[in-house]
């Protein structure tokens, strides 16, 4: 199989990001769109990740987005003809100190005015819907909202069969090798299988995204970290919520369709870089979490763990749009560990600014150029998701600093000039 | 016919003389022979069926000697997926089947196996999105399906015995305590290396240099960039090596025909130990499957406890397994003529090398005739520098015929119940990857994690036009463990 020789638009990686992108570019009327893959479609975080599908966030702007999110999952199987498995397994946040109490109460308010349904749940409450807790260590309350999963490798395939019938070229084990550029916009893509010509790219590498952007000499201040998972022997249904718990140490568990409880303890000193190995400290460090908390579970058999990475971005926002740095070059990118709930969404409106030109309204929180071109390579970056919004303020940060940094409207135009042509 | 306990045996049973003891399963009195194993007790009563399958409530027993196929798993005394083979009885235990019902021996679920056709592993793709409203419905009870053990919630945090977590740096570690693993051991300490030795069946390793460290009972559950994790009762090692072997052995290779997975098909080394070990006759009349290897010693054994042995046969003659709670028969071609022998007893002797550490390690295998074993230079080094392979481990010992491939509605992977043509259905619609296939059939996904379909799954690709040395990543721990027993001890809240 040669690759083409030239394309519309080329797509780095065939996570959720790219096959996301690819089906909205092809909706639009896009033609010619070549995916690569590294490895085989979903081999990165997409076909890694406990795919938890939550309306239910911190602040008040992520929460807006993840409703529509979540909205895109549900119709998902219908528009696509192929069950995802979406399910309303329900969704807790444990919390074991009273200050974390008082300041749901403001997060659960914002909620409901946005429709979302959650609910403060006190110590006795928590148990009784989540028995699985008693005996451990004492909780102080719980959030809960009926928040849903999905099945991560049944999106990934709902999107290749709707792709293959969409006759997107989709390229697996196919390696980005280099990047053809002048001085304003990029040309081409070099890959292990040939050079593909094309007006637009777009970088959905995932965990991969900051090697193809120095490839093309564009700077983002996005980092990969590893994160694990074990999964144990089936279960009968017994846990009934995706539960998560951020103090005085994070971590999180939950019970897939099978049966099986799939559970990670997150180590905050994780250091970043390109890293998809498993630990034997992990499970030490998960076993230790989990039985703590939740005795019942020290009798779950593991019978296999692995590794996967976030893609985390300064702002624990992901990059999505263009950027002044290079022409052509659109990022979908930094998902924070957030890409299979935002990423079908966010799709639609990256796919509307690649065509129109235009970003929505909607986008423009996520755009590349929020952050300076110049920014130090090596800063690190704060991980701990939890701690950026532990002040207590629930609007967020999401909102603030978008206007001012919009990009010209000529980086947006040149690059849109030859897909723009919707429904061609 | 039936499974039995040997009585003139059990009461010529050396001293002490072993105590009779009661247990329940599945609320009815059972007795036992203190110290056997569950499994073994519950086959003495003529019990055959411990377990059923995940997806298709297919019956199964006792059949590994190693403890590594599941098939026996039930709960006892509270804990959930319990391997029963490595349960000894005692007096009170209280065992219960899990994923059945009714009950295991009765088990109504059983009926989806008669559908398993129309059931594919991706029988939900296109299904129960109609009407919109009940889509929630249509997966609570799929749900409502899925699931084994039960976990026993509302459990007090006592017990909090962790594991002492030890690190230790050596020369070479041996992984596996037989013969092989004992003289490698030796041999390593002969030439003046600090040797540490782990063996996960107590008082097995026997070497005979005192400057081996034999860490006894500790078994093997992951290799970590080099680095192998080792647990036993009471202690986490974490063990550098400068080199490492593997004397891991080998596992059954379960005949690839339909109802090979029967209560009654049994490996052979399981049931010389039946036999001689716990004078307990599984069947009185047994089919032989296989090269000879073991099979002479177990035919001899079986004979002499008075059962009649018909075989060995070659692996390949084998067509099927008959019955359907449990063997009733076995259909064989001799010399192009098709017999059909009533037996209650398969007992099969075919081998395959235990690939774990290899396929952990990243190390690359090959299929010869049709088995896969680890490439191997001549000194014995895998494709990964510091991982070595001696013994059967190697795939010196396994069958050269390895019986016919697996086809059609033949099982490949026995914990998710995938049969052949489903793998076949997957490359032909394109998905030729074997991450993908496994994904996509959940071939290799279940508790045993490919150590009993690996070569099923290669071999079946292969048929299928995909190259067997494409096996998907293997992922630790190398066997399952108690998430309790990973619990480092002393732990107190990192923040």
């Amino acid at each position: 199989m040669t690759l083409p020789r030239t394309a519309d638009v080329v797509i780095v990686g065939a996570g959720i990001g790219g096959l996301a992108a690819a089906r909205e570019l092809a909706a639009r009327g896009v033609r010619r769109i070549v995916v690569l893959e590294r490895d085989y479609p979903g081999s990165g975080a997409t076909g890694r990740n406990v795919a938890r599908i939550r309306r239910m966030q911190l602040t008040e702007g992520l929460c807006r987005v993840a409703v529509a999110c979540q909205d895109k999952y549900e119709r998902m199987g219908a528009e696509l003809r192929s069950n995802v498995l979406f399910y309303r397994l329900g969704y807790a946040w444990i919390l074991y100190d009273q200050g974390e109490v008082e300041r749901m109460r403001d997060i659960v308010a914002m909620h409901a005015r946005l429709g979302i349904r959650s609910a403060l749940l006190s110590p006795a409450d928590t148990l009784h819907h989540l028995p699985v807790f008693e005996g451990g260590e004492p909780v102080a309350g719980s959030v809960l909202s009926d928040d849903a999963i999905v099945h991560h490798d049944a999106v990934v395939w709902a999107h290749l069969d709707h792709l293959h019938r969409h006759d997107v070229t989709i390229r697996p084990h196919t390696r980005v090798t280099g990047i053809e550029r002048d001085d304003s916009r990029v040309r081409a893509v070099l890959t292990d299988g040939g050079r593909i010509e094309t007006p637009v790219v777009l970088n959905a590498a995932g965990g991969w995204s900051g090697e193809l952007n120095r490839m093309a000499g564009v700077r983002m201040p996005n980092r990969p970290h590893r994160r694990e998972v074990l999964v144990t022997a089936p279960l009968r249904r017994s846990i009934e919520a995706a539960v998560t718990f951020y103090r005085p140490s994070e971590g999180w568990f939950n019970q897939t369709l099978r049966g099986e409880v799939v559970m990670g303890a997150v180590d905050p000193e994780e250091p970043p870089g390109v890293d998809q190995r498993s630990s034997w400290a992990f499970l030490q460090r998960t076993a230790a979490l989990m039985t703590r908390k939740a005795p019942a579970l020290r009798d779950v058999t593991v019978i296999r763990q692995w590794a996967g990475m976030y893609d985390i971005t300064p702002d624990h926002l992901p990059i999505i749009g263009p950027t002044a740095q290079l022409a052509g070059w659109w990022q979908a990118l930094g998902w924070s560990g957030r890409g299979m709930l935002l990423a079908p969404y966010l799709a639609e409106l990256l796919a509307e600014h690649i065509v129109s030109g235009d970003a929505p309204s909607m986008l423009r929180q996520f755009l590349p150029d929020r952050f300076p071109p110049t920014g130090d390579d090596e800063a690190p970056i704060e991980t701990d998701y939890y701690s950026r919004y532990g002040s207590g303020s629930t609007s967020g940060s999401t909102a603030g600093s978008t206007s001012a940094t919009v990009p010209p409207a000529s980086t947006v135009t040149s690059s849109g000039k030859t897909t723009s042509k919707p429904g061609a | 016919m039936a499974a039995r306990r040997l009585l003139s045996h059990a009461d010529s049973a050396p001293n002490p003389p072993r105590r009779r003891v009661r247990f329940t399963f599945d609320g009815r009195e059972y007795d036992g022979v203190e110290g056997e194993p569950l499994a073994v007790a519950m086959l003495a009563a003529d019990r055959l069926i411990l377990s059923r399958s995940f997806r298709f409530h297919r019956p199964r027993g006792l059949m590994c000697d190693t403890g590594q196929c599941g098939w026996c798993e039930c709960e006892v005394d509270g804990r959930p997926s319990v391997r029963s083979c490595q349960v000894p009885v005692r007096d009170g235990l209280v065992a219960r089947s899990e994923h059945a019902w009714p009950t295991v021996e009765r088990d109504l679920l059983g009926w989806l196996d008669l559908g398993s056709r129309w059931i594919p592993p991706t029988f939900y793709h296109h299904r129960f999105l109609r009407p919109r409203g009940l889509r929630k419905r249509y997966l609570d009870v799929i749900r409502g399906f899925g699931g084994r053990g039960r976990l026993a919630l509302g459990r007090q945090a006592g017990e909090a015995r962790g594991r002492v977590v030890q690190e230790l740096e050596t020369d070479v570690l041996v992984v596996g305590g037989g013969s092989s693993g004992s003289a490698a051991a030796d041999a390593a300490a002969e030439r003046g290396a600090s040797v540490v030795l782990v063996e996960a069946v107590r008082d097995r390793a026997r070497p005979s240099r005192p400057a081996v460290r034999v860490l006894d009972g500790a078994a093997a559950i992951g290799w970590y960039e080099g680095v192998v994790l080792a647990l036993d009762d009471s202690t986490s090692w974490t063990i550098r090596a400068g080199s490492v072997i593997a004397a891991t052995g080998s596992y059954e290779l379960v005949p690839s025909v339909r109802g090979a997975d029967r209560p009654g098909v049994i490996g052979a080394r399981r049931v010389l130990d039946l036999v001689t070990s716990h004078f307990v006759l599984p069947g009185e009349r047994a089919l032989l499957i296989g090269e000879p290897g073991d099979l002479p010693d177990v035919g001899a054994a079986l004979v002499e406890a008075g059962a009649t042995v018909i075989g060995p046969v070659p692996a390949a003659s084998l067509r099927r397994v008959l019955g359907r709670r449990r063997v009733t028969g076995a259909t064989i071609d001799i010399d192009g003529l098709r017999r059909r022998e009533a037996v209650d007893l398969v007992v099969f002797g075919d081998r395959t090398p235990n690939l774990d550490l290899p396929l952990a390690a990243g190390a690359a295998v090959e299929s010869r005739d049709g088995v896969l074993v680890p490439v191997l230079d001549a000194a014995g080094r895998t494709t990964v520098t510091n991982l070595s392979v001696v013994g059967s481990a190697m795939g010196t010992a396994t069958a050269r015929d390895s019986g016919p491939v697996p086809t059609g509605r033949t099982l490949v992977c026995f914990c998710e119940d995938v049969h052949a043509e489903e793998i076949h259905a997957q490359v032909g619609a394109g998905y030729r990857d074997p991450e993908l296939v496994k994904r996509r059939t959940g071939a290799l996904t279940g508790p045993c994690q490919g150590k009993y379909c690996a070569q099923a799954f290669a071999r079946t690709m292969a048929d299928a036009g995909v190259p067997t040395d494409g096996l998907p990543t293997a992922r630790p721990p190398l066997r399952p463990v108690r998430l309790g027993d990973l619990v480092p001890s002393g732990d107190s809240d990192e923040r």
